[in-house]
C-alpha cells in the first residue's frame, strides 16, 4: 500500500465519521411541543478555564448532547476561588434546568470552607460524568514492590506523597487512605498537576505518586512507573494485576469525579429530562470513546441516585479530612 | 526510513496540505490578535478535530500552534501590545524598532528567526526526542529553583534608565505573583475575597494594560505633537547584514529555545524572556537594547518558536505536556485514541513523522506568508494616531474579556494601563516585572517544594549537580560586571601609575 493510498483512506473514513454525526442530528427526534423543555440554550457552567479538563468533558458530552435535547448547549467558564465563582454564577440565575453545573469534589471542599455563596444542601444531581479511581504508584526504582512492602514500610516512617493543591481533593485522599490503612500520615508534596507528579515519582524526589491511572499511562508501560494499588473497590481494567483496596481488606476508596448537578428549586420534571437526557448524551459514540481513552472507568456515566450518593458521601468524609487536617473549624 | 517518507507523503496530499496551510492562518491571526492565543484557539477547536483523523488532527493543531507564536509578534512590534503571552519580550525592541520607520525590518527578521527557531527545534524534536525526554525527570522541585533564580538574577541587566528601577520593577512584579491561592500552603492570600484573584492575577490582562493601554495613553499626550515616521523605509525589509547581525542571537535562543521548551514546567514566554537576557549578554551592542536593537526581536522569537518544537518533545515522548497547548493537543491525541508515550517511537512513527513534517510546513508557510505581508502589516505605523489608538483600545478590551468572559479582567487591564503610563513617565521598565511575575511564582513554589522534598535541609541543594552547576552560572553572572571593572581599574592603575596619577 502506498502512502498516498493510506492518507486519503484515512481522510475518506474521517469523511464518514463526520457525515454519520451529522445524520444522527438530523434524524433525533424532534420537539413534540412548543413549551417543552428545554426549548432554548442550555448553559453548562464549569470553573475550568477554556481547554481545562472539566472544560473538555463538558464539551465532549455536548457533541451529542444538542441532538438529544433538539436545542443548543454552552459552556460557561467561571474561573476562580476553587469552584466559587462557577457557583456564585449559577447561583445568580434563574432556578429553572436552563443553568446546570459540571462539578468535581473541589466544589464540595470549597462550600464545606464557606467559600461560596451556596449550602451543599442546595446541590442537586444530576448524572455522573467520569469516575477516575486513584492508584498508589512508586518510581522504578522504588524499593518497595508491592503494596504490602509499601504499607509496612510506611508504618515505621514517614513517606513523601505527591498531591495537587493542600487541602485539595488528592490531600484528603492521601490524609484519607493513610486513616484507614494505619500507616503514618505523609508528608504531602504539592505540585501544579498530574504531569509533575509523575515526573517527580520516576525521578525519585516523591516515594509515592497519587496518581489516576491516565496520568501515568506511559510512565506505567515503559516500566518507569509501578503501580501498587487502585483505590477502588473493584481492579481496573487496564490494571488487571494491581490489587484494589478490597484485596487487601480496605474501605479506601477515593477517585477523581465530575459530574452534572442543578441548584435545589428547578421543577422536578426538568430534573428528570434533564438526567434522562445528559445520560443519553453521554451514551454516544464520540462520548463513550473518551471515556475509554482517557482512562476513566467504563461505568463512569450513573444517574442521579448513585451520583448523589457519592457526594453526600464525599461531603462526609470531606468534613471530617478538612477538620483532621486542621483546614476547617 | 519508510515511515520517514510516509510522514513527507502528507504534504503531497492536497487535503493535509490545505489542513495546514488553515492551521497556519488561523494561527497567526489568532496570535496577531491580543488576547487570544493559541491555547484558547485549540481548545475552542478541538471538539472540530475529533472528526478527522489522527493525523489531520495533529497537523492542524499543530500548524495553529506553531503560527501563533509567530503572529504574536506582529502586534507586539507594530503596536507595542503581544498578540500572544510568548511574544511579550518582542515588543521591548520591536516596537521601537518600528516608531523608527523600521517595521518591516522588525517584522521581517521576527518571521526569519521565528522560522529557524522552530524548524530547529522540529529536527530536535525527531532526533532527540527520546533522549531529551528522559531529561525530564532530572528536572525536579529543586533544579527548577535553580533555574528561577538564574532567571530572576538577569532583571538587573534587561533595559531601561537604571539597574535600581528595574530591581523595583521585579519587585513589584514578584509580589503581585504572590497574590491568589497559595500551592503549599492552601491559603489565600491578597485576594480580599474575590473570587477572580484566588487563582492569581491573569497574565494576559496585564500584559494588555502595560503595554497596549499604556502605550495609548502615552499617544494621548502627545496630541499635536507631529509624528515623523520615515516613511520609505517602514517597509524595508532586513538586509543580509541585519540577518548577520542576528545570527549569534538567533542560535543561541533556538538552542536554549528548544531546551527551556522541553521542560514540563516552562513554556514560550519564559523562553522569550531569558533569551532576551541572553541575546543582550552576548551582543556586541548592548547599548541599543530596549530602544530598538534588531537582535532584540531576533532572540525572543528565535526562542518563542524554538520552544514549540521543545514543548512537543516531553508530550510526545513521555506523555506530559510542556505547555498549556500541547496539553490541549494531548488532549486532542488522547480522545482519537493515541497515547503518546515512550512506544509511540516503536509503535506509531509514520504519526510522529506527520507532526514533523506538518510543523516543518507550518514553519515554512508562516514565514513566506510572514514575508510576504510584513510590507503591508508595516504600513499599518502610518495610520494616524487618531485612528490606530481608539482601534487598538476596543480590541484589547474585547480580547481582555473574551477568554473567562470576566469584567475582572477589565479592570486589570484599565489598572495596569495606569501603572505601564505611570512606569514610563518615571522611567521604569515594564520588562523586569513582567519577569518577575513570570519567574516569581515559580521561585517560590519550587523553593516550599524543594524544602519539603529535602526535610527543611538548605544544604541538601549543593547535593544535586544541575542546581549546583545553576547557582554557579547565576554568581557568575552576577559578579562578573565587578569583577570586569576591577580588573580594568587595577590594569589601568598600572598603566598610568608611572606617569604619575592626579591627587
Amino acid at each position: 500500500m502506498t502512502d498516498r493510498m493510506t492518507a486519503s483512506r484515512l481522510t475518506r473514513r474521517a469523511f464518514a465519521a463526520g457525515s454519520t454525526a451529522a445524520l444522527g442530528l438530523a434524524l433525533a427526534p424532534r420537539a413534540r411541543a412548543q413549551d417543552k423543555f428545554p426549548s432554548r440554550v442550555v448553559e453548562v457552567v464549569t470553573h475550568a478555564g477554556v481547554g481545562g479538563g472539566t472544560d473538555i468533558t463538558a464539551r465532549m458530552m455536548m457533541v451529542h448532547a444538542a441532538g438529544v435535547f433538539q436545542t443548543e448547549f454552552a459552556v460557561v467558564n467561571k474561573v476562580g476561588g476553587s469552584g466559587a465563582a462557577a457557583l456564585a454564577y449559577a447561583n445568580s440565575r434563574p432556578r429553572d434546568g436552563y443553568t446546570i453545573l459540571l462539578i468535581t469534589q473541589t466544589h464540595l471542599l470549597t462550600m464545606l470552607q464557606g467559600k461560596a455563596p451556596v449550602k451543599y444542601e442546595e446541590i442537586v444531581a444530576l448524572a455522573r460524568a467520569t469516575d477516575d479511581p486513584q492508584v498508589v504508584m512508586v518510581g522504578k526504582n522504588s524499593p518497595y514492590k508491592t503494596a504490602q512492602d509499601l504499607l509496612a514500610a510506611a508504618k515505621t516512617k514517614q513517606l513523601k506523597f505527591g498531591a495537587t493543591q493542600l487541602g485539595g481533593v488528592d490531600h484528603l485522599a492521601i490524609y484519607g487512605f493513610a486513616k484507614k490503612s494505619g500507616i503514618q500520615q505523609p508528608t504531602a508534596i504539592p505540585f501544579r498537576g498530574g504531569g509533575d507528579i509523575v515526573i517527580n515519582t520516576v525521578g525519585g524526589n516523591i516515594d509515592v505518586g497519587m496518581l489516576n491511572y491516565a496520568e501515568a499511562e506511559s510512565q506505567i508501560k515503559a516500566g518507569d512507573v509501578r503501580a501498587l494499588l487502585t483505590l477502588a473497590p473493584k481492579r481496573l481494567g487496564p490494571l488487571p494485576d494491581v490489587p484494589c483496596s478490597k484485596d487487601l481488606g480496605l474501605d479506601a476508596n477515593y477517585s477523581t469525579v465530575r459530574g452534572f448537578v442543578a441548584l435545589k428549586g428547578v421543577p422536578e420534571e426538568n430534573l428528570k429530562t434533564l438526567e434522562q437526557g445528559l445520560i443519553k448524551a453521554m451514551q454516544g459514540q464520540m462520548y463513550a470513546s473518551y471515556i475509554e481513552t482517557s482512562g476513566q472507568s467504563p461505568d463512569s456515566v450513573v444517574g442521579r441516585a448513585a451520583w448523589q450518593k457519592q457526594l453526600d458521601d464525599f461531603n462526609a468524609e470531606g468534613l471530617d479530612a478538612l477538620k483532621g487536617l486542621g483546614l476547617v473549624k | 526510513m519508510d515511515a520517514f517518507l510516509a510522514g513527507m507523503a502528507i504534504l503531497l496530499d492536497p487535503y493535509m496540505l490545505g489542513v495546514i496551510l488553515a492551521g497556519t492562518l488561523l494561527g497567526i491571526i489568532v496570535g496577531a490578535l491580543p488576547g487570544i492565543s493559541g491555547s484558547t484557539t485549540t481548545a475552542l477547536l478541538l471538539p472540530l478535530t475529533v472528526t478527522m483523523t489522527p493525523g489531520a488532527a495533529l497537523a492542524f493543531l499543530g500548524s495553529i500552534y506553531c503560527a501563533a507564536n509567530f503572529g504574536g509578534s506582529i502586534t507586539a512590534i507594530l503596536i507595542n501590545t503581544p498578540g500572544d503571552p510568548s511574544a511579550s519580550a518582542t515588543a521591548f525592541d520591536g516596537y521601537p524598532m518600528a516608531k523608527r520607520g523600521e517595521a518591516g525590518k522588525a517584522l521581517g527578521i521576527s518571521a526569519i528567526s521565528s522560522a529557524i527557531g522552530g524548524i530547529f527545534s522540529v529536527f530536535v524534536l525527531i532526533v532527540a526526542a527520546p533522549l531529551l525526554a528522559r531529561m525530564a525527570y532530572e528536572f525536579g522541585p529543586p533544579e527548577y529553583f535553580g533555574l528561577a533564580v538564574f532567571g530572576l538574577s538577569m532583571v538587573a541587566m534587561i533595559g531601561g534608565e537604571s539597574q535600581v528601577k528595574n530591581l523595583m520593577s521585579a519587585c513589584l512584579g514578584v509580589l503581585l505573583a504572590t497574590v491568589g491561592l497559595d500551592l503549599t500552603t492552601g491559603v489565600e492570600r491578597f485576594t480580599f475575597g474575590v473570587y477572580s484573584l484566588s487563582d492569581g492575577i491573569e497574565f494576559v490582562p496585564v500584559l494588555i494594560g502595560l503595554f497596549a493601554i499604556a502605550e495609548m495613553l502615552e499617544q494621548a499626550t502627545q496630541h499635536g505633537v507631529v509624528q515623523d515616521y520615515i516613511r520609505l523605509t517602514a517597509v524595508k525589509l532586513p538586509t543580509l547584514a541585519d540577518f548577520r547581525k542576528c545570527a549569534k542571537s538567533i542560535a543561541i535562543s533556538s538552542g536554549i529555545g528548544t531546551f527551556i521548551g522541553a521542560l514540563p514546567a516552562l513554556g514560550a514566554t519564559t523562553a522569550a524572556m531569558i533569551c532576551y537576557n541572553e541575546s543582550k549578554r552576548w551582543s556586541k551592542y548592548k547599548d541599543e537594547f530596549g530602544k530598538g536593537a534588531i537582535e532584540g526581536v531576533a532572540g525572543p522569537e528565535a526562542a518563542n518558536n524554538a520552544a514549540v518544537g521543545g514543548a512537543m518533545v516531553p508530550t510526545l515522548a513521555l506523555g506530559i505536556p510542556g505547555s498549556t497547548t500541547t496539553a490541549i493537543i494531548l488532549a486532542g491525541l488522547i480522545v482519537q485514541g493515541v497515547r503518546p508515550g515512550p512506544h509511540l517511537f516503536t509503535e506509531q512513527p509514520a504519526l510522529l513523522y506527520i507532526v514533523f513534517s506538518s510543523m516543518l510546513a507550518a514553519n515554512l508557510l508562516y514565514l513566506v506568508l510572514g514575508l510576504g505581508a510584513a510590507k503591508l502589516f508595516a504600513r499599518l505605523t502610518l495610520v494616524p494616531a487618531a485612528y490606530l489608538w481608539p482601534a487598538v483600545f476596543v480590541l484589547s478590551m474585547v480580547g481582555a474579556y473574551a477568554p473567562n468572559q470576566s469584567m475582572s479582567d477589565i479592570w486589570t487591564v484599565l489598572i495596569f494601563g495606569v501603572v505601564g503610563f505611570l512606569f514610563r513617565r518615571y522611567g521604569f521598565s515594564p520588562a523586569p516585572l513582567i519577569m518577575g511575575l513570570v519567574l516569581g511564582k515559580m521561585v517560590e513554589e519550587s523553593l516550599k517544594q524543594s524544602l519539603l522534598i529535602f526535610d527543611q535541609n538548605w544544604l541538601m541543594f549543593l547535593t544535586r549537580p544541575i542546581v549546583v552547576g545553576l547557582f554557579a552560572v547565576t554568581l557568575i553572572g552576577l559578579f562578573a560586571p565587578f569583577l570586569a571593572r576591577a580588573w580594568t581599574r587595577t590594569r589601568k592603575r598600572w598603566r598610568t601609575s608611572p606617569a604619575g596619577d592626579l591627587p
